[in-house]
């Protein structure tokens, strides 16, 4: 029996001595940072360092660091370790990013992090901190659908209650009365918690978990939510408005930030939005008209309180601080609704007015492009609509929607949007532009007249963010070049800073194929795309990879048109069934659920050793959100520059104002744009240093020092001039060579002094120094 | 039996007796005479025919047993040691060695000959026909049947117009040249007709697809509808409005380039799925056994009740999350993923192992009396403090019991292959091995209980005699001879000993039963 117990107690001792002395405590610039592995890589250390500074510097700051490298967790490390260091500094971190499954990921590394610490702290050696008197959060997007919305709108909206006072018969929802009773004074007790954890939490208390959440964002140290939470005005209003300034906020996966910003300022209305519109009019004159004979009182006391002004409002947000609507700006306040829309009548008349306008507008045979105050002094003269009365469209449009007590929100979206637009074409005389197009520009012959009320200026949204928050740090592994993001979101950051991966071996091999084996170039330059032999030799290519390259492989076109154009021309030549010797082929429809499938059995293949191809497309789904690990890509192959379609009127515009406004050209921003996108598409093959694929550009125009430059340092530092400009037959040969060397075994020991290190080879002096150099300022 | 046969004989047609001769395995050869006359010719070429049937078939299945006991020798050293111990040396018959042998493989064979892997189908194999031109302004497509197998396999549906047709509608010619023809065969041509019968495959196919599309991904990560947290309401954005994708918005071109990808996602899925059937099978059975729980949760979520969140969360959502974000070379060594410890029965481990004691039954009245006597024996329990050790004492003599201590070295025993010679210990390893396979024989042959094992059961007792006399005594006069200890084959033959007196109590049993 004594032996047993020994062994217990040097089981017990284990334990502890590996939670307590084999995880990482950092010194990072003074700052005690626990890091929950027993390693760490040189650049996240690095990566920490720069972190920290731009941190006391209470700036902004943009940082590329490749993708497997463990930025999140750095990111988390150290900003949670200056929380504790300065809660007054410091006192909320919200974690922006992109995709759920990415935003799930966040979530779950916080959760490693923070239970490890809590067994530290348990175990109560050497630690002052105790994790668990703090509340972490997660918060993953609402999704609830139209219906849910609506009905629970129906449940809980402000006049429903109130009825419900002096009619107990009229339903209320439950959980958000028990929510409302309780729920604001009990504390939720410390821990973390995802969406399905709240949802848990508010079924065992009985509350709404919606509002549960949206309460819960308030008070939790950590937040993980989507971009759109922060940066679209129309629900940041509503869940982000009272987050604390002294936030630090993380845009992760950063690279196509600004399309997200300009994606929520913008509007597009087709006939089909205008026709629903009409009926939503139509709707809210009855209801009107039925409310004036019933209860005319309730009309008379709306028109009271927008006589008054939206004073009680204003001065909510007097408050400081809260974030200002870009859709109702903060001077819209400081005046009472214009009477000419004062009355319910008045307004839906108006509406009506505006209605017809855009009618007619969409009537035309020509496209028409103008600026926002041509098309204000358009409408002034058709219709004699002021600006003033447009600005004030949707504020006044939910205030009536308010009044009549109409509970199914859901169906007025089309007349909510229309609200926004006049909103916001009223409101902005800058940054925007109208584009009004008769039909699509493949079928010219089909009327789908569509009114485009595009934003051009990716600033305007998220300024706001920039203003109010001390801290903004955006990152991700493809940012290059670093200083364009500055410029078009228009902020002065402390810091901005590439890291390069530090590796033991070179587990990435980029090489530019320019060339066919019969010398003809390889490019999908828009004059020589459809050539016959640029076809083949990119057939050609894909086969002789398929011969060679074990498991996945990849290959992203540059557009959809053309992938389905090159596999029918690849079909006839019957390169097709080639490949089919040695790989299945997959390919990415515009089916998101087929699409979905295919990359399921894609994956399903790779796994079972038969080895598949998929072919997709740069700036889709597949290249936004999906990753490659191991032996799901073992290569990308980049079919051609993914520049985005030039003739698009909106692109063109957009360029327009960058050159007029910010001084971009407009080749350099479609290179900038083309290149991270590729480097998105390729990069997302190496998802660490264990990994290992080869990257294939085929196109000779890569070989150009103004494409190359614009690849991330992590990628062009492997691209030698040997690589450049290579022949099929030269890249399989180096291909061949690349992957044979890194199917040898390869362990931790090689790595470790290298791309890895201990605490001891950490605090070394050259190592430090080394680590220096990881970080290039831009 | 004329399973052994090899080979066999018949008579000339002119000569008077009709006779079939039969050229056994062992060299032997029986000769059958047919003696009924006139249909005798007659029978003896219907038997001839049949047994031509047969015989490659039997020959086969001797063969195999044969190369199978021959394979298995190979690949087995130490059944090969056993099988000349036994059998060479004539302890037991061949046939006793292999009966029981192979009965325990023929198991372990049909499960595999089930799970023999099935050969994949290659991707191509459309591509494998290839179409030649005959000179005469038409095309020859070559099919194999394996082609023929990989596209039934691949196009269950096309099989199954096979079956509907053969041979009643058209041959199968016919068949097969209607199938390269129809736009089944070339999926960028648009299907024209409805006469042709394929177009139901094609429509077939499609619904597969769908259904394959509308069943959703199980892993979360790969699933693009659920990739975006999508919160811009439809008329928002910059992205194009989706264009209403009707067919007549689109070029017949296009119509037939998403035909190619379409089908080429169908076809990849399709072979797959082929050479994954049983997997098919099985996650079906899984879905299917999934699907009432999630019929139980619905209804447990309407009435309220409290649920574990890891319920929301498939388990393979987590377990591809957990993948996603492990960093390996981070982590410290592997060392500390323990293989969790699965205790039968807790309160062994935490005793010890106690020596197995002969099964002594007590009663319940037992334990109360022990009990009580050890409750009067600690009532009157009164310790002798003069004559207790001092702790210093009491302590040293703990370390010295305990492992590495000073009594626990073992005292002088030295291990056994320190003492005996290699040559010796292979040998008594060989006898072990020899007197296991005998002692399973015969212990295998409890409970007695038909007449076979009887038999069998005295058989085996004279074998472990035989093994005795001839394997156990030589060598135990030879080790006397080198002056080891004897004590090494003790523990066999207390082992033989023990089969003995098994044997006995069953035999003086058996004739009590007679008597």
């Amino acid at each position: 029996m004594i032996p047993k117990l020994c062994y217990f107690l040097k089981l017990l001792v284990f334990i502890i001595l590996n939670n307590l002395i084999l995880k990482l405590k950092l010194n990072i610039d003074g700052l005690l940072v626990y890091f929950p592995y027993d390693y760490i890589y040189p650049e996240q250390y690095s990566y920490m360092l720069e972190l920290k500074r731009t941190l006391d510097a209470k700036g902004h700051g943009v940082l590329e660091m490749p993708s497997g490298t463990g930025k999140t967790i750095s990111l988390l490390s150290l900003i949670v370790a200056y929380q504790k260091a300065y809660p007054l500094e410091v006192t909320k971190l919200v974690y922006c990013s992109r995709t759920v499954p990415e935003i799930e990921k966040v979530f779950n590394i916080i959760y490693i992090f923070i239970t490890h610490c809590i067994i530290n702290s348990y175990f109560k050696i050497a630690f002052q901190i105790h994790f668990s008197s703090v509340k972490y959060l997660s918060f993953l997007a609402l999704r609830f659908g139209k219906e849910v919305d609506g009905k629970c709108h129906s449940l809980t909206a402000s006049y429903i209650r109130a009825q419900h006072h002096s009619n107990p018969s009229q339903p209320v929802c439950q959980f958000y009365e028990e929510f409302d009773a309780v729920g604001r004074q009990v504390p939720i007790p410390p821990g973390i918690y995802n969406l399905d954890d709240l949802k848990d939490f508010g079924r065992r208390k009985g509350w709404c978990p919606y509002f549960l959440a949206r309460y819960a964002i308030l008070h939790a140290n950590i937040v993980v939510y989507s971009y759109h939470y922060l940066l679209d005005p129309k629900i940041a209003d509503l869940v982000s408005k009272e987050l604390a300034k002294k936030s630090v906020v993380v845009f992760d996966e950063a690279h196509n930030i600004d399309n997200v910003c300009i994606d929520s300022m913008s509007v597009n209305i087709t006939r089909r939005t205008l026709d629903r519109c009409q009926t939503n009019v139509e709707t809210l004159q009855n209801t009107i008209s039925r409310i004036k004979e019933t209860d005319a009182a309730k009309l008379r006391e709306e028109y009271s309180r927008l006589v008054e002004g939206l004073k009680e409002a204003n001065v909510a947000r007097e408050t400081d601080m809260y974030l200002s609507n870009p859709v109702l700006p903060d001077e819209i306040l400081q005046e009472a609704v214009p009477g000419s829309i004062r009355t319910a009548e008045h307004f839906v008349g108006f509406m009506k007015r505006f209605l017809e306008y855009l009618k007619a507008r969409l009537r035309i045979h020509h496209v028409v492009q103008e600026s926002a105050p041509q098309f204000l002094k358009d409408i002034y003269e058709k219709v004699c609509i002021d600006r003033k009365p447009l600005r004030f469209c949707a504020e006044r449009l939910r205030s009536l929607l308010r009044t009549l007590e109409i509970a199914d929100i859901a169906d007025f979206s089309a007349i909510t949007l229309i609200s926004h637009f006049a909103t916001l074409v009223s409101t902005y005389s800058k940054g925007f532009t109208i584009i009004i197009e008769p039909f699509e520009d493949r079928t010219p012959t089909i009327a789908n007249p569509v009114l485009h009320f595009s934003c051009m200026d990716p600033s305007i949204a998220i300024k706001p963010v920039f203003g109010r928050f001390q801290s903004v740090i955006i990152t991700s592994g493809t940012l290059s070049p670093l200083d364009i993001y500055p410029r078009i979101l228009d902020f002065r950051p402390v810091t901005v800073a590439s890291f390069t991966m530090t590796l033991a071996r070179t587990c990435l091999c980029p090489l530019i194929v320019g060339r066919g084996n019969d010398q003809v170039a390889m490019t999908s330059k828009f004059e020589t795309r459809e050539d016959f032999a640029v076809i083949r030799n990119y057939g050609n290519l894909l086969l002789e990879m398929s011969a060679i390259v074990p498991d996945g492989i990849v290959a992203f076109f540059t557009s959809y048109i053309y992938m389905e154009n090159i596999v029918a021309s690849w079909y006839e030549q019957g390169i097709l069934e080639n490949i089919q010797r040695n790989k299945l082929i997959f390919i990415e429809t515009q089916d998101a659920a087929e699409t979905s499938m295919a990359l399921e059995k894609y994956q399903e293949a790779c796994e079972n050793g038969r080895g598949a191809i998929l072919l997709s497309v740069a700036r889709g789904k597949v290249s936004e959100g999906i990753d490659f690990v191991h032996h799901y890509g073992r290569a990308v192959i980049m079919f051609g520059v993914p520049y985005v379609y030039t003739q698009s009127r909106i692109l063109k515009a957009r360029l327009e104002y960058l050159r007029d406004q910010f001084q971009i050209r407009e080749n350099d921003f479609l290179t900038f744009d083309a290149m991270r996108h590729a480097a998105q598409c390729v990069g997302r093959a190496i998802r660490g240093k264990t990994d290992y694929g080869l990257m294939i550009f085929a196109d000779k125009r890569y070989a150009r020092a103004d494409k190359r430059g614009k690849l991330p340092r992590w990628i062009q530092e492997h691209l030698t001039d040997g690589s450049l400009n290579l022949t099929i037959d030269e890249t399989v040969q180096l291909g061949k060579h690349f992957l044979r060397q890194m199917a040898q075994p390869f362990r931790q020991e090689d790595q470790l002094g290298l791309s890895l290190l201990t605490l001891e080879q950490l605090q070394s002096e050259d190592m430090l120094q080394k680590i220096a150099q990881i970080a290039q300022q831009a | 039996m004329i399973s052994v046969g090899s080979g066999q004989k018949i008579s000339p047609d002119g000569k008077a007796k009709i006779q079939l001769q039969l050229l056994l395995h062992t060299g032997e050869s029986t000769t059958f005479h047919f003696a009924n006359g006139s249909t005798a010719l007659k029978d003896r070429d219907a038997t001839k025919e049949l047994l031509q049937q047969l015989l490659p078939k039997f020959k086969k299945k001797a063969n195999k047993e044969l190369e199978e006991k021959n394979r298995m020798l190979q690949e087995d050293p130490v059944l090969f040691q056993l099988y000349k111990d036994l059998v060479v040396s004539q302890v037991i018959s061949a046939e006793e060695f292999w009966a029981n042998r192979l009965s325990l493989n023929t198991v372990e064979h049909s499960l595999s000959n089930n799970n023999k892997q099935e050969v994949g189908i290659s991707a191509a194999f459309l591509a494998d026909i290839r179409p030649q031109t005959d000179g005469c302004n038409g095309l020859r497509y070559n099919l194999t049947s394996d082609i023929i197998e990989s596209i039934f396999r691949t196009y269950p549906t096309v099989k199954q117009k096979y079956a509907e047709n053969i041979p009643h509608n058209m041959t199968e010619k016919e068949f097969w040249t209607r199938f390269f023809q129809s736009h089944y065969f070339h999926r960028d041509r648009i299907s024209t007709g409805q006469q042709d019968i394929f177009s139901e495959c094609a429509k077939q196919d499609e619904k597969g697809l769908k259904s394959m599309v509308t069943q959703g991904v199980k892993n979360p990560m790969v699933d693009l509808l659920s990739l975006e947290d999508k919160s811009l309401d439809e008329g928002y954005g910059t992205a194009t409005v989706p264009t209403t994708s009707n067919s007549s918005n689109k070029s017949l071109r296009e119509n037939s380039n998403s035909a190619i990808i379409k089908r080429f996602n169908h076809h990849s899925a399709m072979v797959l799925a082929a050479g994954l059937r049983s997997h098919i099978i099985i996650s079906m059975c899984v879905i299917y056994r999934e699907a009432p729980s999630d019929q139980a949760s619905e209804t447990s979520s309407t009435d309220g009740n409290s649920r574990d969140s890891d319920f929301f969360q498939p388990p393979l959502k987590k377990v591809k999350l957990q993948e996603s974000i492990e960093y390996d070379d981070l982590q410290g060594d592997s060392g500390r993923q323990t293989i969790a410890l699965n205790l039968k029965k807790s309160d062994r481990y935490s005793h010890g192992p106690i020596p197995l004691q002969s099964q002594h039954y007590t009663t319940s009245q037992d334990i109360i009396n022990s009990i009580s006597i050890i409750q009067h024996e600690m009532r009157n329990y009164k310790p002798r403090l003069t004559q207790v050790m001092s702790s210093n004492a009491a302590s040293s003599a703990i370390t010295a019991l305990s492992p590495g201590g000073l009594l626990m070295q073992g005292g002088g025993q030295q291990t056994i292959n320190q003492l005996v010679p290699t040559d010796v210990q292979s040998e008594l390893k060989h006898l072990y091995t020899a007197a296991g396979e005998l002692l399973r024989h015969f212990w295998s042959c409890f409970p007695v209980n038909t007449p076979f094992l009887e038999e069998k059961v005295v058989k085996m007792k004279s074998n472990l005699e035989r093994f005795q006399v001839t394997k156990l005594r030589p060598f135990q006069e030879k080790i006397q001879q080198q002056y080891l200890s004897t004590n090494l084959t003790g523990h066999l033959e207390e082992m033989l000993q023990a089969a003995y007196s098994k044997f006995q109590v069953w035999q003086t049993r058996r004739m009590m039963r007679k008597t």
